[in-house]
């Protein structure tokens, strides 16, 4: 009789193995990550500011390659993978970055169509999920505007809008909810939880760990130092619900 | 590449729709102006050159050189009939004395003509076909026979060095044409390299959503085909405007003296190429240029 992690039978979505990442000739930025990512799941990465947490995000969505160990994305080794097959893994996870990174010179509605024709969908098809996006985040009226003329909260949620659109099997989102007001955050955070609920990875890097209250089985990952901790001092996440199994 | 104008009008916002970059259709225009012209003079020469050896190597001048004049008048007649009668030969035509002696008179002088100095008689043969170098020797032993003194000089010998002085500037023309067409490539590159830098964000952006590297390189094919299209219009407008004045001077200035030199109508059609070469070119290199760049990233 032994003892077998009840979520190791699953298929993994991310697997990172003794990952380390350093700049240049730094010193390193993330040190021996290893966890495993679920399908479905629900993750708060916390951490001090300079943690790392911008940088774990970046292996995530293909960035950046880590400088050592393995990382398994959608079952292939990301290491390893080809440059000219990076694309396809790209247009299956979407990014919510801290700076928004908005296309200045397009529309609300081009920001947010971006991904879908990046995938080639035709435009007759986008039309509308954009204008049920557009609508969803209260920016119905704002369609035409551009980056510049939206306020910070405004822009927010059109990256927000931006990642979602394409229903990503992994949702990484830095800092998602910092310019917004509460009732927003929370309606976003209602967003990343109903496409959790549709089968998407969620993973947050925030600083208010008062959100994990605000979604139901969420699970949290601390970084510190570019170190991987939890409170039972295990590096290694999600913390393991065990089965007993014959 | 040509499906790349085709792109989608809201793939085309991805990068603004502005020009490439302000001043790049108009060097274009400047270099494809210059590029039509060497073009234009290359083909002229070629034409010249082509026409003028075919003319020459189908003219020579038959020379009988005899001090008397009534036995030179004999023997030029019995020439004349007999060359007449050989096959292949378009036109013969004997120069009268009179005719000679106007010929030889501003290099010799006139006093020296009334000195009773003996001049050939001349005979100007054309062939209808240019002639090989043994079909001469025999014509030559076969008028030889009539008169001893006879010379055949073939006009394409004494002409030879201004044809090789044609053909060299050709090949001149060809090597400033192919120095601007690298200097168009190289404005191509160094325009596609700020506008990637300007929108080296957007670029990213796409990148990290999926985009691929052609994706990205189609945006910057198209417009740069669009500011070589300008230019190569412009540059062609002014190109063919500049020709068309030069021709009518051409037409009025002294047609023997430039007996040849005609723009021919086939290098109309070279010249309308020329700026779609170019801006494939630049396509090219425009597509090269960005994958080259976006390969950089991961």
């Amino acid at each position: 009789m032994r003892f077998v992690p009840f979520l190791a039978l699953m298929q993994s979505v991310v697997e990172f193995d003794n990952v380390g990442l350093r700049y240049g000739t730094g010193a390193e930025t993330l040190t021996d990550l290893s966890f495993t990512l679920y399908p479905g799941s629900f993750y708060f990465m916390t951490g001090a500011s300079g943690a790392g947490k911008t940088s774990l995000l970046k292996l995530l969505y293909l960035a950046h390659r880590p400088s050592r160990g393995a990382i398994r994305i959608f079952g292939h080794d990301a290491i390893t993978l080809p440059r000219n097959r990076l694309p396809g893994f790209r247009r299956r996870i979407g990014v919510v970055f801290q700076d928004f990174r908005l296309v200045p010179h397009l529309s609300t509605f081009d920001n947010i169509a971006l991904p879908l024709r990046i995938a080639g969908i035709a435009e007759r098809e986008l039309r509308g999920p954009v204008a049920e996006m557009l609508a969803w985040i209260g920016l119905s009226e704002r369609a035409d505007a551009r980056p510049a003329m939206l306020s910070g909260g405004e822009q927010q949620r059109v990256a927000i809008a931006r990642a979602v659109i394409g229903r990503p099997e992994i949702l990484v989102a830095d800092e998602p909810t910092g310019n917004v007001d509460p009732e927003m955050a929370l309606r976003l955070l209602q967003l990343f939880s109903a496409l959790n609920k549709l089968g998407t990875t969620v993973v947050v890097a925030t600083h208010d760990i008062h959100l994990l209250r605000d979604v139901e089985g969420a699970q949290m990952m601390r970084l510190d130092n570019g170190r991987l901790s939890d409170p039972t001092g295990s590096l290694r996440y999600p913390p393991k619900p065990l089965v007993l199994r014959n | 590449m040509l499906l790349d104008f085709a792109l989608p009008a809201h793939d085309r916002k991805l990068i603004p729709e502005g020009r490439l970059s302000g001043p790049m259709p108009w060097v274009i225009a400047i270099i494809l102006f210059l590029t039509l012209l060497v073009a234009a003079s290359g083909l002229t020469l070629a034409h010249a050159a082509q026409q003028g050896g075919q003319d020459l190597a189908r003219q020579f001048t038959v020379q009988i050189i005899v001090t008397d004049p009534f036995e030179r008048a004999a023997k030029r007649a019995e020439v004349t009939q007999y060359l007449r009668q050989v096959d292949g030969i378009r036109s013969v035509e004997p120069l009268s004395d009179a005719s000679v002696r106007k010929l030889i008179e501003p290099v010799l002088g006139a006093d020296i003509l009334d000195a009773d100095i003996p001049v050939p008689a001349l005979i100007d043969v054309r062939f209808v076909h240019a002639q090989a170098q043994a079909n001469l020797r025999t014509l030559r032993a076969s008028l030889r026979r009539i008169a001893p003194d006879v010379r055949l000089d073939p006009h394409s010998a004494w002409m030879a060095p201004f044809y090789r002085l044609m053909h060299m500037l050709l090949v001149l023309a060809g090597t400033v044409f192919l120095l601007l067409m690298a200097a168009t490539s190289a404005v191509v590159i160094l325009a596609v390299r700020s506008t990637l830098n300007t929108h080296r964000g957007t670029l990213e952006i796409m990148h990290l959503m999926g985009g691929t590297d052609l994706q990205a390189a189609r945006l910057f094919q198209r417009r740069v085909a669009l500011d070589a299209l300008w230019g190569g219009f412009v540059g062609f407008c002014a190109a063919a405007f500049v020709m068309a004045t030069l021709s009518d001077q051409l037409a009025a200035a002294e047609p023997s003296l430039l007996a040849g030199v005609a723009f021919p109508v086939y290098g109309w059609i070279i010249l309308a190429l020329i700026p779609l070469a170019v801006t494939a070119l630049a396509m090219l290199m425009a597509r090269f240029t960005v994958i080259s760049a976006l390969k950089k990233m991961l």
